[in-house]
């Protein structure tokens, strides 16, 4: 086809042998790092996300093609991430593109998707403070996880000191500057927030917890974690064994799910809290049965893990995402960004957790929110739900105090117009 | 303690009451029956919607004192207690603490008696219905918190010591269950009890006293009376708590419930039992951060020290050592899914089994690495460095594919909790093995070399190898087994970290391989001593740095470890060869 077909990954090649038998297939784009430091949690969404295609191809397709899932791994290497969604939108011509976690890949793509005016569904929870009109966030905004859970720790659990613990990098930095924000805001003096980070993959959570034991030693503190990836493992050890429980300094989890706790002991955390749109555990009729076919497709599929795999958070918006964009597709009656984009707006869909809306001008997601406690069968239980959907802030108004926030960027003019 | 009693001769008088029922129970056989039947009808009103009946049935319970409900309370608690309503509606509560899945993943709960925690029978089969039908009556936040201070009360009238001690101490921590008071004091002044639990009973006591809100100087003044006690008991549970009353003194001033000059008084007296208390923790956290800085300096030797023997005996500079670590530790998840080991089903004796199964795994691996690799690049350090690194990608990825990125290794439940040498310095027993399992480590490869035939072959081979080889010794083979006796090593060193940290395929790349040339090369190249000082240099130097806080600016992990880095720059500067570096005509061949 093209000279430069031999440097594409060898999944590319299968999937351009498989579109030549296929002439009908749509292409879409899977750009999730499946090696490297954030394969832990990034396959699994590759693997939610093909189950999503499996699904309605099964079902007819979208607007009676069939789709096609071209997958690329850009191996937690950020600048990668720019040089596979290039190759995904200009070499493949895919008509959207679903991936990224980490914040710092996100942005090394996302001028690749402005310039060429393409489209991104992004699943994961992050620190806001962006709004791309070639970007669809599908997972929590600022406000729809961080603030309510730090608003619970307060109201709730009558906790009047904060540690705000986190893993160096741009997510935990900003998270914690809109919690200091908010919590300034409820008259919690100064001395009564810590912050602290760790560097990436910390190991040695020694000395913090014995510091957060005197922090905690008056029985009236929390924890408020950011703590990203492996380094969660040996932490919530330390803590354990250093004696103390959820009794003694309730954590407030913000990256630990239901597929993080698989990694874990999880006797010891029960009581243990974290924030988030979705849980496994949430009662609804679309649930039982996604958690189900997820595991049967896990099965079926091989992947490692089986039928102990589980749904998460990410999960469940990586999923939903590829139905959004169907009945975007099915709404507009085409394929082509900029109507697609438009059908978006204001677009109401049943998600696995219950019904979402996708919000009519910033991109975000309307979602509900929900605090969890751990469970000793590493599930949460929903001690708190918000009521009715909560409507994102793609800038959060305890930064941008005076509501002059940013202008959009991209879109089909490059200037953040549409 | 006898003040306490005179102030509240009505206290004193329930106790008698309170300490001569647990004593009765059980006493005979009869007794033991009505306390059964007795609890198990109070258990049924935990099903009530009643929140306040739920909790005035938590407290009836807990004083009992039967120590099997304790085990029943922290199920309730992490809700695992259930309401299976017989056909007929009546309430029946069992415990569900595990499930099984059928080939269309319905969830069955197999169903255990509350009390002896045996499975629950139903027409002599074991009860195991569909998870749908029972109803989930795990207690909210507020009950959880009442379900587990409940615990502690359980615990005062436990035989064992161990036992009795942290229900007497947590007594003392918020929420305080005054239910609890009555039965401190009486173990205060109970000449027989243990002269350490009659301590932290009198602590407890002065904190129930010291946490009671007041708005009146008469209040504040029995508060201060209550820390005096606490100030002389040297108790560091109170100094967390001064701040929040030192600030309830000036919001009182304030509002106007006290005067300036009584406020002044009382800040004045709370400041010095501050500043006494601040003094005895200073001394408590430097031997806690000794304490933290050698553990973490034997995970360093213990991670180094493979490291030492195949770079620092036989100059192979290799890549893969962390991934022969990792190997180690995947070695324990297989035997600990072979033992079948999980939180709800212990099986500790796997780690005993583990440790060989780690080494051999990794000293087999390390012995291909040799044979098919590292065989073709003695005396060519960069090439071996490419190779090895390849080899360590191409591991990282074998596992990959064959556990994903996300396993579950679950530490030997002992390795749980810790022990306490004095207040709030604790041990963690994890951390005590690692300290031990480092130390035999070190022991065993000292061992060999210096005190087996072998040995001495690996020292005369690595020292001049032609001189050895003339006189006979199969140097091959020496290098087969000095890398494998490496790898293995590296290999118990990934079985150590599973009780500590968390179990991924690139753990080698990102956690170990930087640090354990950090210390092998800061302590000279060659040298097992030199290794287990800067290990334990490494491991001390960090601890005591990071806690430091200039003025509000903590130097923290981040800061500690580029200070770190760079005290070892310096020092490699100065001592280019590292701690213990080689000598005479050795020097000269290195």
């Amino acid at each position: 086809m093209k000279k430069n077909k031999f440097k594409l990954a060898l999944s590319v090649l299968m999937g351009l042998a498989l579109s030549w038998s296929q002439l009908h297939a749509v292409k879409i784009g899977v750009l999730h790092s499946l090696s490297g430091t954030m394969a832990i949690s990034e396959t699994s969404l590759k693997d939610v996300v093909m189950m999503a295609v499996k699904e309605i191809n099964d079902s007819g397709g979208v607007l009676g093609e069939k789709i096609e899932a071209v997958v690329v791994d850009p191996a937690s290497d950020w600048p990668l991430f720019a040089e596979k969604a290039k190759q995904l939108i200009t070499e493949d011509k895919v008509a959207v593109t679903f991936g990224c976690w980490t914040s710092v890949s996100r942005k090394s793509c996302l001028p690749v998707f402005e310039e060429n005016n393409a489209l991104l569904f992004y699943p994961v929870q992050y620190e806001g403070e962006e709004q791309s009109l070639n970007v669809f966030y599908t997972a929590a905004s600022p406000n729809q996880q961080l603030v309510p859970a730090a608003e619970y720790m307060a109201n709730e659990m009558g906790c009047k000191k904060f540690y705000l613990l986190g893993t160096d990098y741009v997510f935990p930095r900003t998270a914690n500057k809109v919690l200091k924000a908010y919590l300034k805001a409820q008259g919690v003096p100064d001395e009564n927030v810590m912050e602290e980070y760790t560097p990436f993959h910390h190991q040695d959570y020694q000395t913090i917890v014995s510091k957060v034991k005197d922090f905690a030693a008056s029985g009236d503190a929390c924890i408020l974690s950011t703590i990203n990836g492996d380094s969660n493992v040996p932490f919530y050890k330390e803590f354990a064994n250093q004696g103390l429980t959820s009794d003694d300094c309730p954590i407030m989890a913000f990256s630990v799910s239901e597929d993080e706790l698989r990694a874990m002991d999880v006797p010891p955390l029960v009581g243990h809290l974290a924030a988030w749109n979705y849980f496994q555990s949430v009662k609804s009729s679309g649930n039982a049965a996604f958690v189900k076919s997820f595991k049967k497709f896990c099965v079926e599929s091989g992947l490692p893990g089986g039928a102990k795999r589980v749904t998460c958070d990410p999960i469940e918006a990586a999923y939903f995402g590829v139905y959004v964009w169907k009945a975007a597709v099915e709404k507009c009656g085409s394929f082509d960004v900029d109507k697609v984009r438009k059908a978006v707006y204001g677009l109401e869909f049943d998600a696995p957790g219950g019904k979402k809306k996708m919000h009519p001008t910033n991109q975000h997601t309307l979602k509900p929110v929900y605090i969890g406690e751990i469970l000793k069968s590493g599930q949460f239980k929903i001690v708190y739900a918000s009521d009715g959907l909560v409507s994102p802030d793609s800038y959060s108004s305890y930064l941008w105090p005076d509501g002059n926030f940013p202008k959009p960027t991209g879109g089909p003019n490059g200037d953040g117009s549409l | 303690m006898n003040q306490f009693l005179s102030a509240y001769p009505f206290f004193s008088f329930i106790v008698l009451l309170c300490l001569n029922s647990p004593s009765n129970l059980g006493a005979t056989l009869s007794d033991e029956k009505k306390g059964n039947s007795e609890i198990y009808s109070l258990l049924k009103s935990l099903a009530s919607s009643d929140n306040d009946l739920i909790e005035k049935t938590v407290l009836k319970l807990a004083k009992t004192g039967d120590p099997r409900l304790e085990e029943f309370f922290e199920l309730y608690r992490q809700g695992s207690v259930y309401n299976w309503p017989t056909d007929s509606g009546d309430i029946r509560i069992v415990v569900s603490e595990e499930t099984i899945m059928d080939d269309d993943f319905n969830e069955f709960a197999i169903l255990s008696e509350p009390l002896s925690g045996e499975p629950f029978m139903v027409d002599g089969l074991q009860a195991k219905p569909d998870l749908l039908d029972l109803e989930d009556i795990s207690p909210g936040r507020k009950l959880r918190s009442l379900v587990n201070s409940s615990k502690f009360l359980i615990r005062l009238f436990s035989p064992d010591y161990e036992t009795r001690i942290s229900g007497v101490k947590k007594c003392g921590d918020p929420p305080y269950l005054f239910e609890a008071r009555d039965s401190l004091d009486e173990i205060s002044n109970d000449p027989l009890e243990a002269e350490k639990i009659r301590w932290t009973a009198n602590e407890s006591i002065a904190l129930i006293e010291f946490g009671k809100k007041s708005v009146d100087y008469n209040g504040l003044e029995l508060r201060i009376e209550a820390l005096n006690k606490l100030s002389s008991l040297n108790s560091l549970r109170a100094l967390a708590r001064i701040d929040s009353f030192t600030k309830e003194i000036k919001d009182l001033e304030e509002s106007g419930n006290i005067n300036i000059n009584q406020s002044e008084t009382l800040t004045q007296k709370a400041l010095a039992v501050k500043k006494s208390l601040e003094s005895h923790k200073s001394s408590v956290e430097l031997s806690g951060n000794l304490f933290r800085g050698i553990s973490y300096g034997s995970v360093l030797i213990l991670i180094a020290l493979g490291l030492a023997i195949t770079f620092g005996l036989m100059g192979v500079i290799n890549m893969a050592h962390g991934e022969l670590v990792m190997i180690g530790a995947y070695a324990t998840y297989e035997v600990q899914m072979y033992f079948g080991h999980a939180p709800d089903n212990p099986v500790n004796e796997y780690y005993l089994f583990a440790l060989p199964v780690a080494f051999f795994a990794s000293a087999s691996v390390g012995l291909l690495m040799e044979k098919f690799v590292i065989r073709h690049l003695y005396n060519r350090p960069l090439e071996s460095l490419l190779a090895t690194w390849g080899v360590s990608l191409l591991l990282i990825q074998l596992v990959r594919l064959r556990y994903g990125d996300n396993i579950g290794v679950n530490s030997p439940t002992w390795a749980r909790g810790g022990y306490e040498i004095s207040q709030d310095v604790v041990l963690p027993f994890a951390r005590l093995y690692l300290l031990a399992l480092s130390a035999a480590c070190v022991g065993f490869v000292y061992f060999i070399i210096r005190k087996t035939r072998k040995g001495m072959l690996i020292r005369a081979t690595m020292q001049n190898r032609d001189m050895a080889s003339s006189l006979g010794v199969r140097t091959r083979n020496v290098d087969r087994f000095t890398f494998a006796l490496g790898s293995g090593i590296a290999g118990v060193a990934g079985y150590g970290w599973t009780i500590v940290g968390g179990v991924t395929p690139d753990m080698g790349t990102k956690l170990f391989i930087v640090d354990s040339f950090l210390v092998v090369v800061a302590g000279g190249v060659g040298e097992l001593a030199g290794v287990l000082c800067s290990g334990l240099g490494i491991g001390v130097i960090t601890k005591l740095i990071e806690p430091l806080d200039f003025g509000g600016f903590i130097i923290g992990p981040v800061w500690g470890k580029v200070i770190l880095l760079a005290l070892i720059v310096a020092f490699i500067q100065y001592r280019p060869a590292g701690l213990f570096s080689p000598k005479g005509r050795l020097a000269d061949k290195k």
